[in-house]
């Protein structure tokens, strides 16, 4: 692990002006990242989990009222808010800039989701249950988080490990575009870029320095790794 | 998967896969499997597949590592290593997916394993429509349909029905031979997703054959009249695709998109502007913007100008149009001054909400690109390939289901897509034998005889012809799976059936569904790589209009205004579809985009109408027709049109499955039974409602993000 600090510094850039809210990224991360399945009675507790979802704001009156949609999830802060409120280390930075949760450290505080300003991490109040056989579907390179245990958007780090395998296994460092997380993969208006913010040439650094580029509340000082580019005019 | 890997995988991992079983006559019908001891626990394979939840025909790439499963062998339990799916992803190498899939297409993995897949042959036990069934053998299940069949046959084969879903492919090729050697008449279709007033209106217009593809991505301006190309239409991931580039792919510059749609769909919710035109009154809305255009001299056609079409625009009586349209005039001068003035000017229109009027919205659109100039150009309107085969129609369901004596039915699901008051209950009440092909219970095949559980699509082969594609394209899927249950291809269970009937039939497979077509490429390559891609052929395009005459009629709508003073439509969502997502779980737990509702879909209502009759968001609503009623939660939509009720067609079933019988509502059960002319097509935007607010409340809308919470304190969880 030593040997690869600070080589990469993760980071994604989602284009508003491309987004259609059309869910795609969704699905995409339930698919990836087994997230548990809620029913319409946990639903409406507020405990569906949704890595990444899609709010919508209007703007204006009838007839001239838009509605914006914005993909949120993880902003893999530098200045996370949840990190120094863990009393047991089990979120914390790693050395790629990934706000990583340990699940088996997670002792269930919860102080990370209240300090979150994102509200993007869930917790597990019961065991997740699949109707057999929807459970043929997980994905085997994520583990299933049981009851007690913060979640949230890994950036899919399992698929950041499986480029940087194959990369070894033949011999070449990582390229621009090796390491797409579900999200970024699945969006058909290619809305998504996801790469290293470290690499100057990479597309996400390229479209981190446009003129269209914010941070979600950059004013709380959390200082995001996922650009936000406004949608033009 | 990125392109490049795609490759590396497809020339090396399944190259013995794609030809173990091909080459032989005798395979035919057998799947391809992975072996079980080629799979390696933690080592992913990817196996090209097509995703069969829309007719948007998406090549998809599906990711297969090793899994467990429990059986029961006499009474005891064991646990089975198999092969399993883990996700579906699109096929980097097909021309429409482009590698990239919906949110619909990732959920099909979700009615592969569906706990409430059926596991082999049902035969009904209880009444009609009760849902009420016990197994059977597949031999007794042939058997009896085979008898049915030879009957009737005997007595009058045109009472013999088959209903299918109308993309051309394998399976509708097959369906067509097996109708074809019994002498019954060819299969039909009554899903609400099949769009074929736009294949009529671009088959009188220009004599195309298929759906019209607009050339999104290399429009600079585009004017979208009645279609939401992004969510509820032809092919979603495509039009997304193009959208993307449109807006952003091009250094310097960017695409323009005004919608003109009656309800704020994601369509109308990422273009530029939105003109909230009053539903049915899309015809008029484009004949304005072809007089404008002429008015402002921006025609570049100027051929067109002398028809007896432009006379006909010239006197009509601009001011009416202007006003039924419920557009400001200033606004539409603006649009169709910038349309005109574009460098690469595109009308999109389409019938997302069908009208009696829908074939003049798409004439009038085709009329105007023609004033555009842009048939058959970069970024215009693109003629679409020949499909290799036919398409099952639409036509008269209802007639045909109360002259039928045998009813067979696949993927389809009459009761639930045709309104009650069209009688289809009735009609499938007197229906002597009702055999279903489903992989589920659902409310149509509740009301069958007998049920002979067809493969996932993910476990069978196929071939099928996309919705729209910038290249000739047939997309393929070989199975690469196990079955999981006991269940038979529907092609396969036709053969049987013939087999017992002695009657001589041939299934369409891939292979020779593919094989005329090959051009050079070889059938291998094209099993390997997930579709057949041929080069574009030069299309002609006309360059006359060919004579098809304009009008604008007002829509016909059922319900005297007095008493049902509002007006209802129903939209094909981006969960459900045409209904038959509602019983994926992750669609079902996916927030709305309009209103952040889960497991259910609420009304959409404006303020203004909401204030007056005393409702607000999460308030339960009764729904009344001339010919129904149904119950329902309300959302108040800020940008809904006054007096205009939308609601999303998936819930209400009354039977399918654990997560999706019982819950919700179907709009489509209410209408009144109006249908476009041309087509046969259900109007489902004809009818006339009026709502109440019921005291009672079953329990509370259940959202994701309630508005306040954009608005007020975070972290209300």
């Amino acid at each position: 692990m030593n040997e690869e600090k600070n080589e990469h510094r993760w980071g994604m850039a989602i284009d508003l002006d491309r987004c259609t809210g059309c869910q795609a990224c969704v699905v995409a991360c339930h698919a990836e990242n087994n997230l548990p399945l809620s029913d319409p009675e946990s639903a409406a507790k507020g405990r569906t989990f949704h890595w990444i979802r899609v709010d919508r704001y209007y703007e204006g009156e009838f007839p001239d009222i838009r509605v914006k949609y914005m993909p949120v999830l993880c902003q893999q802060c530098d200045e996370a808010p949840c990190e120094p409120v863990c009393p047991v280390y089990a979120t914390y930075k790693n050395a790629e800039g990934l706000n990583v949760q340990v699940y088996n450290r997670c002792v269930g505080t919860r102080y990370c989701a209240n300090n979150c300003p994102y509200s993007v991490r869930f917790f597990n109040w019961f065991d997740p249950v699949w109707p057999e056989p929807l459970g043929l579907q997980h994905n085997p390179d994520v583990s299933i988080r049981m009851s007690g245990v913060m979640e949230k958007c890994t950036f899919c780090i399992q698929r950041i490990k499986r480029a940087k395998e194959e990369a070894r296994q033949e011999d070449r460092g990582l390229v621009d575009g090796d390491v797409q997380p579900a999200c970024v993969q699945s969006c058909p208006a290619e809305a998504m870029v996801f790469g290293d913010l470290n690499d100057p040439e990479s597309k996400v650094s390229q479209l981190a320095k446009s003129g269209r580029s914010t941070r979600l509340l950059e004013e709380l000082g959390t200082k995001p790794k996922v650009f936000y580019l406004q949608r033009a005019k | 998967m990125d392109r490049r890997n795609f490759f590396k995988i497809v020339s090396a991992a399944s190259a013995s896969v794609a030809t173990a079983g091909c080459g032989r006559k005798s395979d035919k019908l057998i799947p391809l499997l992975v072996p079980e001891r080629e799979i390696v626990p933690g080592e992913e394979q990817w196996h090209p597949s097509v995703c069969s939840e829309c007719g948007g025909g998406c090549g998809t790439i599906v990711r297969i590592m090793e899994g467990e499963r429990t059986i029961e062998r006499n009474g005891e339990k064991f646990r089975e290593r198999i092969a399993c799916i883990k996700k579906i992803e699109g096929n980097p190498l097909d021309p429409v997916s482009g590698g990239r899939l919906c949110a619909r297409g990732h959920a099909a993995l979700q009615s592969l394993y569906n706990p409430d897949r059926l596991h082999g042959p049902l035969r009904r036990t209880g009444d009609r429509g009760k849902g009420e069934f016990t197994a059977m053998s597949w031999e007794e299940g042939i058997g009896a349909v085979a008898d049915k069949l030879v009957k009737i046959r005997s007595s009058d084969p045109r009472k013999i029905l088959f209903l299918t879903n109308p993309q051309p492919g394998t399976r509708v090729l097959s369906i067509e031979r097996f109708l074809k050697a019994l002498g019954a008449p060819p299969a039909l279709t009554c899903s609400i997703d099949s769009f074929a007033i736009e294949r009529k209106a671009a088959e009188l217009v220009f004599g195309w054959k298929g759906l019209p593809r607009y050339d999104l991505g290399q429009a600079r301006y585009a004017l979208g009249v009645g279609a939401d190309f992004l969510g509820g239409w032809a092919s979603p991931v495509y039009y997304a695709r193009q959208f993307g580039y449109f807006r952003q792919g091009r250094p310097g510059i960017r695409g323009t998109l005004v919608q003109a749609e009656s309800r704020m769909s994601i369509t109308a919710a990422s273009a530029d502007e939105w003109l909230p035109v009053y539903p049915g009154f899309e015809p008029h809305l484009l004949i304005v913007i072809a007089r404008l255009l002429m008015d402002e001299k921006l025609v570049r056609n100027e051929g067109q100008l002398s028809g007896p079409e432009a006379e006909s625009i010239l006197k009509a009586d601009m001011r009416k149009l202007v006003r039924v349209s419920g557009i400001d005039e200033g606004r539409l001068r603006r649009v169709a001054r910038e349309l005109g003035e574009s460098e690469a000017p595109l009308v999109i229109a389409g019938a997302s909400i069908i009208h009696t009027n829908s074939l003049e919205t798409l004439i009038a659109a085709h009329y105007v690109n023609f004033l555009l100039g842009n048939i058959g150009k970069p970024g215009g309107v693109l003629p679409p390939d020949p499909e290799p085969s036919d398409r099952s129609q639409t036509g008269n369901i209802v007639e045909a289901l109360k002259r039928a004596q045998i009813l067979l039915l696949d993927a389809e699901n009459p009761v639930y897509s045709l309104p009650r008051s069209s009688g289809v209950s009735e009609a499938l009440a007197n229906i002597e034998t009702i055999v279903s092909f489903g992989t589920f219970i659902n409310d149509s095949a509740a009301h069958a005889d007998i049920i002979l559980p067809d493969h996932h699509s993910l476990e069978s082969a196929a071939a099928v012809v996309p919705s729209v594609s910038p290249r000739p394209a047939i997309t393929v899927g070989m199975p690469f799976v196990q079955p999981l249950y006991n269940t038979r291809a529907v092609e396969q269970t036709l053969a049987d059936i013939a087999r017992k009937m002695n009657v001589a039939f041939e299934p369409a497979t891939p292979k020779n569904y593919v094989d005329p077509l090959l051009a050079g490429q070889r059938w291998d390559d094209v099993a390997r790589q997930g579709g057949l891609w041929l080069d574009s052929k030069e299309q002609v395009a006309p360059a006359k209009w060919g004579g098809e005459q304009l009008s604008w009629s007002d829509p016909v709508l059922a319900g005297a205004t007095e008493r049902f003073p509002l007006r209802f439509q129903p939209y094909l969502s981006l969960q459900y579809h045409d209904g038959c997502g509602a019983n994926l779980p992750w669609m079902q737990e996916l927030p709305d985009p309009v209103s952040s509702s889960m497991w259910d879909i609420p009304l959409e209502i404006d303020p203004k109408t909401a204030a007056k009759l005393n409702i607000a968001t999460g308030d339960w609503v009764r729904v009344e027709s001339e010919d129904g009623t149904l119950e329902v939660f309300a959302y108040v939509h800020p940008a809904a049109l006054p007096g205009v009720l939308s609601m999303a067609i998936g819930e209400g079933h009354t039977h399918y499955g654990r997560y999706a019988s019982g819950r919700g509502s179907n709009p489509l059960s209410i209408l009144a039974p109006v249908w476009e002319n041309s087509t046969g097509a259900l109007a489902f935007g004809a009818t006339r409602v009026r709502v109440t607010r019921l005291e009672r409340k079953p329990g509370e809308l259940i959202q994701f993000s309630p508005r306040d919470r954009e608005q007020g304190p975070w972290g209300y969880r």
